[in-house]
């Protein structure tokens, strides 16, 4: 079995997980890191920009799995927890600091 | 094969059947050979690859990109091959390489291509963004339910996905791994740029393309020094 090499994280600061958020969001939507920047709580996200769709989605589940290291389960993921920036970020923050 | 502006095709045998390899550079030229991405990402990320290897060979490198079984130009389909066919190609694509240009390779990998790059015979390999197969295998049932079509458009045996879903990088002597420094991954190098292969629509970015050419031809150079 081969070796991994650098695959696993270990973000100990919720300001990392605040500030690799929003670079996932702005690589998966394609917008400008400036406008990501500039999210706060209440910045609506799934149903209220355009670029967010399904296939956003899972792109942007995968990316977070990869970069703070952990696993989003099916049944975890749900409206409510995409409506706003947020929101997500609680949930990222509740997975990647546990 | 000859195209323009120094691309040609050349032809390579995975266990008897011929496979397309690009070349950008001159085949004599000290080797690299690229490994794409896989699935949807190798789409995404084929402007930025072709921008590398024409920088790259404009330092004096011959670039080399195979076409896996089942993609690309490949006449095989995607259906009937399994891993091994995948691994087999990056090993003889390597070796068809190093024969026509009759020096060793070093081995550039974007993303997924880190799961094929350690049965490449090679003299240095160097990485760009690499992903367990795991990781490939859980985006490609995402976009599939998300899509509701195939693995993206894509007909994966399933053979094939069980066995991506266990492939991970392996840890060659020589390795050289560069990430963007928005992921905190660890990595000999972080660079400032888009994770390209999340874009929906295919995208490049020529500052990102000037770097990873540039640190390809410095660790190749100093490979092949070795």
């Amino acid at each position: 079995m081969p070796t991994t090499r650098g695959l696993s994280v270990a973000l100990s600061d919720a300001g990392d997980v605040d500030a690799t958020l929003r670079a996932v969001l702005a690589d998966v939507l394609g917008i400008a890191r400036d406008r990501v920047d500039r999210f706060d709580e209440a910045t609506a996200l799934f149903g209220a920009l355009p670029e967010f769709d399904s296939m956003a989605v899972a792109g942007l589940l995968t990316e977070l799995e990869e970069r703070l290291g952990i696993l989003i389960e099916d049944h975890e993921v749900d409206a409510d927890m995409l409506e706003t920036y947020g929101a997500l970020l609680t949930f990222a923050k509740a997975k990647a600091l546990r | 094969m000859k195209a323009d502006g120094g691309l040609y095709y050349d032809r390579y045998s995975v266990n008897g059947r011929d496979e397309w390899l690009m070349r950008i550079g001159e085949a004599e030229a000290p080797p690299i050979l690229f490994l794409p991405p896989l699935f949807e990402e190798m789409n995404r990320i084929r402007a930025l690859l072709a921008g590398i290897m024409r920088g790259v060979a404009a330092l004096g490198f011959g670039c080399w990109l195979p076409d896996l079984p089942g993609t690309g130009e490949s006449e095989r389909a995607l259906e009937d091959c399994g891993w091994t066919d995948w691994r087999d190609a990056a090993r003889d694509a390597g070796r068809c390489a190093s024969r026509n240009s009759g020096k060793p390779v070093v081995v550039a990998s974007v993303r997924g291509g880190a799961l094929l790059e350690d049965v490449v015979e090679a003299c240095g390999y160097w990485r760009f963004a690499p992903v367990d197969g795991a990781s490939l295998a859980r985006d490609l049932a995402r976009s599939k339910l998300a899509g509701g079509g195939g693995s993206a458009g894509y007909p994966t045996p399933d053979a094939l996905l069980t066995a991506l879903a266990a492939a991970a990088p392996a840890e060659p002597e020589r390795l050289r791994t560069l990430r963007l420094d928005s992921d905190p991954r660890d990595a000999d190098l972080k660079l400032d740029g888009p994770a390209l292969w999340r874009r929906s629509e295919p995208d490049t970015s020529s500052e990102l393309c000037g770097a990873l050419g540039s640190d390809i031809a410095e660790w190749a150079a100093r490979c092949a020094a070795c």
